[in-house]
């Protein structure tokens, strides 16, 4: 049970190498095909908000389950719990959004002749704009940090104090998250058509991240099974995984279809300019953004076989992965990067690069524990458990 | 005494209800039925009872209920009774996609409802005397064919000498 994750040379290496190949590809991308300021930043905001999303919802994950009071995933939980350790960064690669506020939001720089920006600014200004990022980031990292000092303090001593709190700062951080996930989408993404709007956006944005943080932890798993660690995670708790991604996929896809059936329906012209803009130039996309989210995991992981081998669930959650990107795509980049909008070498470049990040912090973190927490009252349920 | 063609075993714990199947059914006696107050865990295994088909039924139904909505709703508006709703086309998919959804679930869960009672032979009039009223409340039972009723006691007896049961006959 004292088994703790090497983080050996060879894996630093490969991730290194891989990173600066990346970094370099997109470098001379944005420099050789000129593809112009807009559509860098909407880049980094594409990344930002993905791997952003992958740590909000692991630390969700973390919060649901343990209010919930469930023990299957107590097996699980180093994993999500050092996903969570990349928002520190996610802050700073945030708040260079500053450099290309005038880039990527059209309202960041209005004269005052568009009424209806100027009907949004006591919200859409910029010094408000950073000031809420602050406050988003303090409430997230304070909470998901209190809540990794509780379990690592069950490592060493089994007082059942430390679980209680751990079980408070997941309250706690739950009521955060569900008003700061909203009121961050709306800033960030949905501020990008800022005459646009739609008041479900915040839960559609929310349920994205927490499916792909979802397929992102079935990865994690299955990495670390294939590295030889994690002997004791069964097929019963990869079928738990799979049955979380399948159903949050449905539920992705009703969050999607209402946004789209009540726009359609209402046929508002303030309303539906984010769904001409996207199925005029991006139809392709569009539709396949549907199908890889709704289709693949529905049929995928529809029988019960297909949800017990962590091979076969890994891919379906890769495919996933790859859907949510192309979700968070169509949501920032037709808007942000106007007619130069696109998917080419420096948009695979630039998230291959982020990707490498984040799977250093997160390994690195998971390599400086043991990967269960060992006084944890739910282990021996979780240990046991059969789905 | 009655003439049977069974025997149940008595036990008021899974642990050795458990025990006794796998006993039971290495010494090759046939177990026709186990009743218990609750779902026992590795039961379904120890009997090799085959997993339940009826997940199966309620796809194939949900998928015609699918169909057959989504169709309907599709000729009525383009065919048999066109009619122009909020400026939209005749043929407006989105619109059709709630009932067509609703009508899958149900179909599915009335499907399903069907065929288990259906499979389980169960239907209103049918009358149930159980061997023992505790069966209804604390009391886990197996019950092993016997062709022959003193024999097979005096056999499931040496076999289950080492486990705690309450009563056999």
């Amino acid at each position: 049970m004292d088994e703790q994750f090497n983080f050996k040379k060879k894996y630093r290496n490969i991730l290194l190498i891989v990173l600066s190949a990346s970094l370099l590809v997109a470098l001379a991308s944005i420099f050789i095909s000129r593809l112009g300021a807009s559509r860098l930043w909407a880049n980094v905001l594409l990344n930002n908000q993905l791997f952003l999303g992958l740590s909000l919802g692991a630390a969700f994950f973390l919060a649901v389950h343990r209010i919930a009071l469930s023990g299957w995933q107590t097996v699980l939980q180093r994993l999500p719990d050092a996903m969570t350790t990349f928002l520190p960064v996610a802050f700073i690669l945030m708040l260079l959004i500053y450099f290309g506020m005038h880039h990527l939001y059209n309202w960041a720089d209005s004269d005052g002749s568009d009424k209806v920006i100027e009907g949004k600014k006591a919200w859409l200004n910029i010094p408000f704009f950073f000031t809420r990022l602050v406050i988003y980031f303090t409430g997230w990292i304070v909470f998901t940090r209190m809540m990794r000092k509780s379990s690592a303090a069950l490592m060493t001593s089994s007082d059942i104090k430390y679980d209680n709190r751990r079980k408070i700062f997941s309250g706690l951080f739950l009521v955060f998250y569900a008003i700061t996930v909203s009121t961050s989408s709306w800033d960030w993404i949905m501020s990008l058509d800022a005459h646009w709007y739609s008041t479900l956006f915040g839960w559609y944005v929310l349920i994205g991240m927490f499916v792909s943080s979802l397929a992102f932890i079935i990865l994690l798993i299955w990495l670390l099974k294939h590295l030889g660690y994690l002997k004791y995670v069964r097929s019963d708790h990869v079928h738990d995984m799979a049955i979380l991604l399948f159903c949050f996929s449905i539920f992705w896809t009703y969050l999607w279809f209402s946004q789209y059936e009540l726009i359609w329906y209402g046929h508002l012209p303030e309303e539906t300019s984010y769904y001409i803009t996207r199925l005029k130039d991006f139809k392709v996309l569009f539709f396949v953004n549907l199908g890889i989210n709704f289709i693949v995991p529905f049929f995928g992981l529809i029988t019960v076989n297909s949800k017990r081998q962590p091979g076969w669930v890994a891919f379906i959650a890769a495919i996933v992965l790859i859907g949510h990107w192309i979700d968070y795509w169509l949501m920032i980049m037709p808007a942000a990067g106007g007619d130069k909008a696109g998917i080419g070498v420096l948009e695979i470049c630039m998230t291959i690069v982020y990707a490498c990040v984040f799977i250093f912090i997160v390994l690195r973190s998971l390599s400086t524990g043991p990967l269960v927490v060992k006084n944890d009252p739910f282990l021996e349920e979780s240990l046991n458990y059969e789905s | 005494m009655r003439n049977r063609n069974y025997i149940s075993i008595f036990f008021d714990d899974e642990v050795p209800l458990l025990q006794a199947v796998r006993k039971l059914r290495e010494s090759n006696e046939i177990i026709t039925d186990v009743l218990s107050p609750f779902p026992v865990h590795g039961l379904d295994e120890a009997l090799s009872i085959k997993r339940s088909r009826i997940p199966v039924v309620g796809f194939i139904f949900g998928a015609i209920g699918a169909i057959l909505a989504f169709g309907f709703q599709a000729w009525v508006f383009t065919v048999s009774y066109p009619l122009i709703i909020g400026g939209k086309p005749f043929f407006a998919a989105p619109a059709f996609i709630p009932i067509t959804f609703e009508v899958t679930v149900l179909f599915a869960g009335l499907s399903m409802v069907a065929a288990m009672l259906i499979r389980s032979k169960l239907k209103p009039d049918i009358r149930f005397v159980p061997v023992d009223k505790r069966i209804t409340d604390d009391r886990f039972v197996i019950l092993v064919e016997a062709a022959d009723a003193k024999t097979t006691l005096m056999r499931v007896k040496s076999v289950l000498s080492g486990i705690q049961t309450i009563e056999i006959r």
